[in-house]
């Protein structure tokens, strides 16, 4: 028999796969099927989503074939297979649970496209279908190759790499840099994001992005939204391959759901970054059991994971997470003494002068909503919670002594800001903070000047405005 | 069967539209077996139901259908996931005839082009061995909504 770990590429669900099975009085039946997962050797597993047909027969008679087809060399196998039983718990029902409620959320069916049990069949025999001998092989061949798959990148050597590269980043800030951009040039992933966890029980934030030209810093996920709330809620990575095709069945599932009233229109989430991704991983960064944040990786061509691949990426993950936290700790520990003088020498610049910098307006109004904790330019969204209620502080303040250098040890002793004695985060809240300015507020800057320093930068004149 | 037939004529224009088809058989032993099919016709009558298959593939159905006559067909639409399954009894079998290429052709581009939009290329579907075909004649006694979601598998009236 072949043996199925040869199949790798057919068990990713890049390419829907058959299902052949017969009722108790002989009437054949086939269906499609989303994925099929490798369990062992000698068995792999179904999704049980809806008590439709194909379960009702496999109930009554266990005989089932499954037809898979390779994603890279379009080459059909016949699987012959027996149901054994039905897991609603364990890893195999858990990995598959989350993918598909992943895609669930995406979709506005979270709860209603969920995964019932994970069938567990024996695999009694693979075949290759004689008549879909998929691509022609190179040598002889005269039609075009297929593109070639994206490698496994998740090897020790590049683990190493990648660690070495961090290890040199000296802030929180260069640290975030370092892993997205590592991700990119060693294991060759152009789209990324990290998310930390907030100030805000069950939402995460995003902190830093790359390859997105809209950019996104700040975009906020709750926990169980799409991929990456999923990841923060089970603390496990999750992998969906074949996005777009999924999405797509989703959404065929969710036009019925909505049509029969099962459920409300419009209440699907934006993907978070790619429209339309092929491949989505998501990564918890766990240290000491806590959650630190997720990495979500986008790809834009189909990716191969393996099963090895998950453990490398959860050693990534947790190594990632004590980067984080370390360097959080760090600079909390380091930051620096009040500086002498609060009020702008003699004949500086506040700061720059309207206009200096090009492209920029030469006057703001930044309102700030006390009861929403959240901050307006222009009419438009900023940001909210703890960036929102430092950004307005620092406002005023320079607004009434024309200060322009604050320390994050001032922050803290601020009660009004309200943070908890213990893992305040306010360095990744800077840092939000100072990237969301960048994206869509280029005229106020908050640059660091030193350990735990930074310089309030204005490059047009401000109007603050506050509203209960 | 009475005098209606679950295929209504807009129906037929979908089977016929170029869509990934699939036939499911079944042996003595109740095991059952499958395989891809790449056209279908619709009869005048549309109680009737004509699949083309590779000849390799209908000789493998034909050791089931001869003895076991029960077979489904599976209609999906890749791009939208409508879907459905025709039932009923096979009745007959030939070689498809070369009048009939053009016809099995343009099914399978149709195919070809509703996977490509899902970000399956042509060169992924340049290896389709879809010629010669076996055109296996079947009664239709039951179309069942395949669509996935709520109200998947009850019968389509």
């Amino acid at each position: 028999m072949i043996a199925l770990e040869s199949l790798a590429s057919c068990l990713q669900g890049i390419i829907p796969a058959w299902l052949y099975t017969c009722s108790r009085d002989g009437v054949p039946n086939a269906a499609i099927l989303s994925h099929v997962d490798y369990v062992d050797s000698r068995h792999v597993a179904l999704s049980f989503q809806f008590f439709n047909k194909s379960k009702r027969n496999v109930s009554e008679n266990p005989k089932a074939m499954v037809r898979l087809l390779d994603p890279d060399a379009m080459k059909a196998y016949r699987l012959k297979l027996r149901f054994v039983r039905t897991e609603t718990e364990g890893p195999i029902f858990e990995s598959m649970r989350l993918r598909i409620e992943a895609i669930a959320s995406y979709s506005g069916l979270k709860g209603i496209f969920k995964l019932l049990g994970a069938d567990i069949y024996e695999v009694l025999s693979v075949d290759p279908i004689e008549y879909e001998p998929g691509l022609p092989g190179a040598p002889g061949g005269t039609k075009p190759e297929p593109p070639p798959p994206a490698s496994v990148p998740f090897t020790m050597k590049a683990l190493q790499e990648f660690s070495d590269r961090i290890h040199q980043a000296a802030t929180l800030d260069c640290l975030l840099e370092a892993i997205l951009e590592t991700l990119e040039k060693i294991f060759g992933f152009r789209h990324s994001m990290i998310l930390l966890a907030t100030d805000r029980p069950d939402r995460l934030e995003m902190i830093a992005c790359r390859g997105y030209p809209e950019g996104g810093v700040g975009s906020e996920v709750g926990f169980g939204e799409g991929i990456i709330g999923m990841v923060a809620e089970a603390r496990k990575p999750i992998r969906v391959s074949g996005m777009l095709r999924h999405m797509l069945y989703a959404d065929a599932v969710a036009k019925r759901a909505e049509a029969r009233g099962l459920c409300p229109k419009d209440r699907r989430i934006p993907l978070p970054g790619l429209a339309h991704p092929e491949t989505q991983l998501g990564i918890p960064l766990l240290a000491r059991s806590e959650l630190v944040g997720v990495l979500c990786i986008e790809t834009d061509r189909t990716y191969r994971f393996h099963e090895e691949d998950r453990a490398y990426v959860e050693v990534l993950g947790g190594y990632l997470a004590i980067a984080i936290q370390n360097a959080l700790l760090r600079e909390r520990a380091e930051e620096g003494e009040e500086p002498p003088a609060r009020p702008r020498p003699e004949g500086t610049p506040a700061a720059g002068p309207p206009g200096a910098r090009a492209g920029l307006r030469p006057r703001i109004e930044v309102e700030y909503y006390a009861s929403d904790e959240c901050v307006l330019v222009g009419g438009e969204y900023l940001v909210r919670g703890l960036p929102a209620k430092i950004l307005w502080k620092v406002l005023r303040e320079h607004g009434a002594d024309g200060g322009v250098e604050f320390t994050n040890r001032r922050l803290r002793l601020d009660k009004s800001l309200q943070l908890p004695a213990y893992k305040d985060n306010l360095e990744s809240r800077l840092i939000l903070l100072r990237r969301r300015l960048e994206e869509r507020c280029p005229e106020i800057r908050i640059a660091p000047s030193g350990r735990g320093r930074f310089r309030l930068e204005l490059g047009a004149k401000v109007a603050l405005t506050e509203r209960p | 069967m009475g005098t209606e037939t679950p295929i209504t004529v807009e129906l037929a224009e979908f089977l016929q539209s170029g869509l990934a088809i699939v036939l499911a058989t079944r042996d003595g032993d109740f095991q059952a077996d499958g395989a891809v099919a790449w056209a279908a016709v619709v009869q005048e009558d549309r109680r009737r139901l004509r699949v083309f298959l590779h000849a390799l593939a209908g000789k493998e159905m034909l050791r089931n259908l001869r003895s076991h006559p029960e077979i489904a067909v599976n209609f999906d639409k890749p791009t939208t996931h409508r879907a459905c399954q025709v039932k009923g009894t096979f009745l007959s079998s030939r070689a498809a005839r070369p009048s009939e290429r053009a016809m099995v052709d343009r099914q399978v581009d149709g195919f070809a082009s509703e996977l490509e939009a899902i970000g399956i290329p042509r060169p992924m579907t340049a290896g389709w061995k879809t010629w010669p075909c076996s055109a296996l004649e079947m009664t239709v006694t039951h179309v069942y909504e395949q669509t996935p979601g709520p109200g998947s598998g009850e019968p389509l009236r």
